[in-house]
């Protein structure tokens, strides 16, 4: 079941997400061929030309993380809240599998989305002198953490992965729950869906930095090595994530099982 | 064991009981019409017996089993609105169906799309109100369910397109099954149903076969019905 | 074949007549073949089930009789038939008489009205 769900999911996001991605790697093209071009030549316009590239190509990245975010939104309210909830819900299926596949897909969507902004900086920076530079420097700068903290920083970044990964599908499931909410009310709903998330937003905030700082000030302390309290921070945060994702994930699933209102 | 059952069924929304009280049995084999005015309760029945909402007291069972996975397998359901999905194809959906209904028959469906002249790739936005009516019907009657819930399928339709609508559900329905047509207009659909229940504001006023009240009241149940309900 | 239903009757007898009806004016000569139960069903607009119903009751009736695999025929005996032609027949007469009573008619003056009015309905009939 959740197979095929899934299946179906990306059927109907990826009319949407593919040409997207698509666009930010072709941008990612095109500035790393007029960074080429910028090289040989001195003309203002080229110059200029090349300007306005790089800032299309900024926009598309930030665009697309947008985009993703709100793409998976209306996804979950069409299919769920709308009239292909007649569809959705009189499947042979539990809730919780329709609702995993959302969650999965769009949780792969994020981490595509991911991938392919790192993928687009390679490109954009491909032996090119000024763009690559700046790589470059990012690279030595993350070099000498390592070296003067003693950071094992592949796992930072995999932690930082991790985390950011998790705050994705959180931020989503979020979404979920403040439309599931939102909707099980007769009247209003969008503007207890709009409610309901900013309460949600907030809730976030307070549980993730209160959650930081008990950790920070109650947790660590001389007794443990700065790499462990690393560590042992980035597990802290996803714990966070995952409990607050677990919240939401609830929600989502009771109203949707006990108070959903199509009309 | 009756294949649909309501016992002392009600449903309210605060304070408005959409339901009261309901007590009522469908034996398989049988093609009932569950007939009333607009807000009389159809829908809400019928979206309990499909897991859409949840009694506020009382029960509905379909084949002895309370709404659920099981229950959803053998039940084909027909809202009054359009579910489809918008951005697929006649194609797409029939695969839709099929992956998830192990009861589809896949060969009857695309038969019907094509007798219509419906291109299967098509997508339903393209289609008029009246095709994508057609299409979600075909669908539905194409599983080979022990219930078939139909709500309001005559509704908003031609004469001819009416007359297609209740052949195909005649064609398609297998004897062993039952088949609950909702519906405020009787007269079109009278000729083919056994079994009548009037409802009214939640409550069953009659449950009869059409047989009964024509014998009993020398009068169609369409002529019944005006009298029952009349403003 | 074409059904004759209204909607103030049970549909139950009015299939069980239209069947005899269709046996006893020749539409279905005897040892025909009859179309499956589902068409039948469809062209009369009814279940399926009630057809059944109504054709099991022809089949007591010994006017069809089935044959596991290859369907129900109508019955050979042609004395069956016209056993049936004369009960649907009778059944007409009565329904006649009945009314024509309400309207007042004596039984010697139904007779005068029969003769002169069934030739000419024997002739508006042959012209249809």
């Amino acid at each position: 079941m959740l197979g095929k769900l899934m299946k179906y999911e990306f059927r109907a996001t990826g009319q949407s997400m593919l040409p997207l991605l698509a666009f930010v790697l072709v941008a990612a093209l095109g500035v790393n061929i007029m960074e080429r071009i910028t090289q040989h030549s001195d003309s203002n316009a080229v110059g200029f030309l090349a300007g306005l590239l790089m800032f299309v190509f900024i926009m598309a990245i930030v665009v697309l993380s947008v985009m993703a975010v709100f793409i998976m939104a209306q996804r979950f309210y069409r299919n769920f809240l709308t009239d292909e909830g007649y569809l959705m819900f009189t499947l042979p299926a539990s809730v919780h599998s329709l609702l995993w596949s959302k969650i999965f897909v769009s949780s792969i969507w994020f981490a595509a989305v991911g991938a392919a902004d790192v993928l687009a900086v390679l490109i954009a920076s491909f032996q090119v002198s000024n763009v690559s530079r700046f790589i470059s420097s990012l690279t030595d700068m993350f070099k000498s953490l390592t070296a003067q903290y003693a950071l094992n920083g592949a796992a930072f970044i995999a932690e930082s992965i991790v985390v950011i990964f998790l705050a994705c599908a959180v931020t989503c499931l979020m979404f979920y729950a403040a439309m599931a909410v939102g909707f099980s009310f007769p009247r209003h709903k969008w503007f207890m869906s709009v409610l309901f998330f900013f309460i949600f937003t907030i809730a976030l905030q307070i549980c993730g930095f209160g959650g930081m700082f008990t950790w920070v000030n109650v947790g660590g302390g001389p007794a443990m090595s700065a790499l462990t309290m690393m560590h042992t921070t980035m597990g802290v945060a996803m714990g966070i994530e995952a409990l607050l994702g677990a919240v939401f994930y609830v929600l989502t699933a009771l109203m949707l099982k006990k108070s959903l209102n199509l009309e | 064991m009756p294949i649909f059952e309501c016992r002392n069924l009600t449903k309210s929304y605060g304070s408005a009981p959409a339901l009261s009280n309901v007590n009522l049995a469908v034996e398989s084999g049988r093609i009932v019409g569950l007939l009333g005015p607009n807000g009389s309760g159809k829908t809400t029945m019928i979206k309990l017996a499909n897991g859409l909402l949840t009694p506020t007291a009382g029960e509905v069972l379909i084949d002895g089993m309370a709404p659920g996975i099981e229950t959803k397998k053998i039940v084909s359901y027909l809202p009054e609105r359009t579910y489809i999905p918008l951005w697929m194809n006649a194609e797409q959906l029939m695969d839709f169906f099929g992956d998830f209904y192990a009861d589809f028959r896949r060969e009857r469906a695309e038969e019907m799309i094509a007798h219509l002249g419906i291109d299967p790739k098509q997508r339903v936005k393209e289609m008029s109100k009246g095709t994508r009516e057609k299409v979600q019907l075909i669908l539905v009657m194409s599983r080979a369910a022990k219930l078939y819930m139909l709500d309001e399928p005559i509704g908003g339709v031609d004469p001819a397109t009416r007359d297609y609508i209740i052949s195909t559900i005649i064609g398609n329905y297998d004897q062993q099954a039952s088949v609950i047509i909702s519906t405020h207009l009787i007269a079109d659909v009278e000729s083919v149903l056994d079994d009548v229940i009037f409802i009214n504001r939640g409550e069953i006023i009659l449950q009869s076969t059409v047989d009964e009240v024509r014998e009993k009241n020398g009068k169609s149940v369409d002529a019944l019905f005006r009298e029952v309900f009349k403003c | 074949m074409e059904w004759q239903l209204n909607t103030n009757a049970p549909i139950y007898s009015q299939l069980i007549y239209n069947l005899k009806l269709a046996i006893v004016a020749g539409q279905y000569s005897p040892g025909d073949r009859m179309p499956s139960v589902r068409d039948m069903a469809m062209e009369a607009g009814v279940n399926p089930n009630t057809m059944q119903r109504a054709l099991q009751e022809l089949e007591r009736d010994g006017l069809v009789f089935s044959q596991r695999t290859s369907g129900r025929f109508v019955t050979e005996e042609k004395s069956m038939i016209e056993d049936a032609k004369r009960s649907l027949a009778e059944e007409q007469i009565r329904s006649f008489l009945g009314s024509m009573s309400r309207l007042g008619y004596g039984k010697k003056e139904i007779i005068a009205l029969l003769e002169s009015g069934t030739e000419e309905a024997m002739t508006t009939n042959a012209n249809i």
